[in-house]
């Protein structure tokens, strides 16, 4: 088998499956249901991780630096890698129903965005491989936040309208959400700060260079206005009580949301911009 | 050699030798179940009392709540308890007359004993359909049955093939699947979506009803520790209390209690509700606005409906909405049992596939020594006859009479095979013993 044949609409195709299952399954699960959306879910990782070691070595960057489609792929799988997780460890909840639905928009979005390697990565590559990863990393905390969120204002919905609980969708409590909820806004906010200021020292390093950075590029611009959103989410959070579990799950979803939309986005519009 | 009514009584067909005779919630009411309950107690002076009777039968009894059965099996068709005689049993053993009970006290045999039983430990023929209780009771009744040396080889295999399909129908199908009485739902359903744990609980009981018990049983289960009880009756209140382990207070101190609470379960029976929205709505502002999961199992209501909607932490259920639940999740049962009566219909058949077969074994076992000694006969006979033979040759030439014999016994013994997969096949087995004069 030629692995370079792995394309993206390989691994898509096998997440589509495992959503599709995923989605079966609220009308009764099964371990065997169970064991086949693990197989495809795990089979597409497989795909993916093959794909971005291929596309690695085609460009001879790491998928982190790599591209814009490499980057979000590897965004992509990081969420897969946490849902896997998760079912694996949680059995009785509908976590797929949540976070495959973003690994789809995530995945599906990068046949938007350009794939060609950055000229200017080449130099400062062990720095622009921590700011990226931890971009990377904070991003995917937020996803997993932004479907944590989700999930609690589900549950809560389903509470206060005194439905009782189904098999398809189960979920944990309000109570575990809203503090994973808070977790994950909580550990990703300083993964953000950290890969933004290590962007700012790599902007600041390239002055020096003959290509320095433009810090007015619009990808940069975006990335502050989601940083500072993000900061305010934070804020907000160390202040808000711990009663406070919708409101919490609110924020999230929008900060959250606001956050994947812009990045995604800005991605995808690509707006001349430099920054991958 | 046998005669057909010799070899009928000998190989008897082992399935009309498995019986129960039983009453339960379907057909007779809680007063006679309770006359001829047997208690753990009370077990092994019944399994005295039914070995003295009948030595040569196998016996395990069920007694739960909902169900009095008495299960028997024998190897021989000597000596089997009628029944008459087990229902002489009871009334022996509880002294009231059997004309009191007979009616009610049916009797299955054979197949229809085995898909009973089958159709008890899965829940089928429980009168909360699923509930998970039975199996542990069998499983204790068979235990103790085993103890008391009152079961055997053919009870044995039926109540471990029992407990087995049990755990298959609860795995394959949803018979089992949602909870379906109104406190496990309450604390099951919602107390458990609602919060992680229950140790660092306050639950706040208000009344002292008979809901509010069966509640805080499973609250307690799931590790609540801190306990309020508030009552008008200081004794039922005091007497909660010291039951489940909390602290009683005076009702007068109600509105500071639902303001630290977690957990609020409600059953004064009330005429009107106590808790008013407003009085509910100054209450939040007294405490952090926290998550309060309240029980209003009283009825009539003893929370207005509106105080659920008071604020986003409020989760607010009566009754109705806990039936409602519970009313879905047993209908999702009753559709499952048509999938679990296959099970029960399939497992039955396979075991008493088993049951008749092994009937079979004895024909089997002297058709193939019988041939085997009419091959080693003339085989005996071949090799003198062609005397200097090496070892090689006369392994090939035994060899090729064996397989000659095997396939010649194949079709007889093939055929004897699929007629036992209806039940003991007592002309199959007849006409081979004359075909090929076996003897015992």
């Amino acid at each position: 088998m030629n692995l370079a044949n792995v394309g993206i609409y390989c691994f898509l195709a096998s997440y589509l499956v495992a959503f599709v299952l995923e989605a079966t399954r609220l009308w009764g699960r099964s371990k065997a249901s169970r064991l086949f959306v693990l197989l495809f879910a795990a089979a597409g990782l497989c795909a993916h991780t093959i794909y971005l070691l291929m596309r690695s070595r085609a460009t001879n960057l790491p998928p982190l630096v790599g591209s814009q489609q490499d980057w979000m792929l590897v965004l992509a799988w990081l969420m897969v890698l946490f849902y896997l997780v998760f079912t694996f460890l949680d059995e009785t909840s509908a976590w797929g129903v949540f976070i495959l639905p973003v690994v789809l928009l995530v995945v599906a979005a990068t046949y938007l965005v350009g794939d060609a390697p950055k000229p200017l990565l080449a130099a400062q590559q062990n720095l622009k491989m921590v700011h990226a990863g931890l971009l990377v990393i904070g991003i995917g905390g937020v996803t997993i936040g932004f479907v944590i969120g989700m999930m609690y204002l589900v549950q809560h919905r389903r509470l206060k309208r005194k439905h009782g609980q189904t098999t398809g969708l189960s979920m944990p409590s309000l109570a575990r959400l809203a503090r994973w909820n808070r977790l994950c806004v909580m550990l990703s906010f300083p993964l953000l700060t950290a890969g933004m200021l290590t962007g700012v020292g790599l902007g600041l390093y390239s002055q020096k260079t003959p290509e320095p950075v433009q810090f007015l590029d619009p990808v940069i611009i975006g990335y502050g206005v989601v940083w500072l959103v993000m900061a305010v989410l934070f804020g907000w959070l160390l202040r808000a009580k711990p009663a406070a579990g919708k409101q919490v799950a609110w924020m999230t979803i929008w900060g959250c949301g606001f956050l994947l939309l812009t990045i995604v986005g800005l991605q995808v519009l690509n707006m001349d911009s430099w920054h991958s | 050699m046998f005669g057909a009514a010799d070899t009928y009584d000998e190989y008897l067909e082992p399935a009309l030798n498995l019986q129960v005779v039983y009453c339960s919630h379907q057909g007779s009411d809680l007063t006679l179940r309770e006359k001829l309950a047997i208690s753990e107690d009370e077990k092994v002076r019944a399994y005295d009392h039914l070995r003295s009777q009948f030595p040569d039968s196998e016996f395990v009894v069920l007694s739960t709540c909902n169900r009095v059965e008495l299960y028997t099996a024998q190897e021989s068709k000597e000596n089997i308890p009628t029944h008459q005689q087990l229902a002489g049993f009871f009334a022996d053993f509880h002294a009231i007359p059997v004309d009191e009970f007979f009616d009610n006290l049916l009797e299955r045999t054979g197949a229809d004993a085995v898909r009973h039983l089958f159709s008890v430990a899965s829940g089928v023929d429980s009168m909360v359909v699923g509930e998970p209780q039975i199996v542990s009771q069998v499983r204790e009744a068979y235990a103790t049955a085993r103890v008391n040396q009152a079961s055997g080889p053919m009870a044995n295999a039926m109540f471990e093939r029992a407990l087995k399909v049990g755990k298959r129908i609860r795995t394959e199908t949803g018979l089992a699947e949602g909870r379906i009485s109104i406190a496990s739902v309450a604390v099951g359903d919602f107390g458990k979506s609602i919060f992680d744990r229950f140790d660092d609980k306050q639950v706040l009981v208000i009344g002292a009803g008979e809901m509010a018990i069966e509640t805080l049983r499973y609250l307690k289960e799931e590790g609540a520790r801190e306990l309020v009880v508030v009552n008008r009756s200081v004794d039922r209140a005091q007497e909660l209390a010291d039951e489940w382990g909390g602290t009683y207070v005076a009702f007068d101190q109600l509105d500071r209690l639902m303001a630290t609470a977690d957990i609020i379960v409600s059953t004064t029976g009330a005429d009107r509700p106590i808790v008013t929205r407003e009085r509910f709505a100054a209450v939040r502002k007294q405490g952090e606005y926290k998550q309060v999961f309240i029980l209003d199992l009283g009825a009539p209501r003893d929370f207005e409906s509106s105080v659920g909607d008071i604020d986003d932490n409020v989760f607010l259920y009566c009754i109705d909405d806990l039936e409602e639940t519970c009313e879905r999740n047993r209908k999702v049962r009753q559709k499952e049992i048509a999938a679990a009566q296959k099970i029960i219909d399939e497992e039955t058949d396979e075991f008493m596939h088993a049951v008749y077969h092994r009937a079979t074994g004895p024909i089997i076992r002297n058709l193939r020594e019988k041939w085997r000694d009419v091959t080693d006969e003339e085989l005996a006979w071949l090799f003198g006859r062609l005397g200097d033979m090496d070892e090689r040759e006369r392994k090939i030439v035994e060899q090729w009479v064996n397989r000659l014999v095997n396939k010649l016994l194949h079709p007889p013994l093939e055929a004897l095979k699929e007629e036992a997969r209806e039940g003991t096949p007592h002309g199959l087995m007849d006409a081979l013993r004359r075909l090929f004069h076996l003897r015992d």
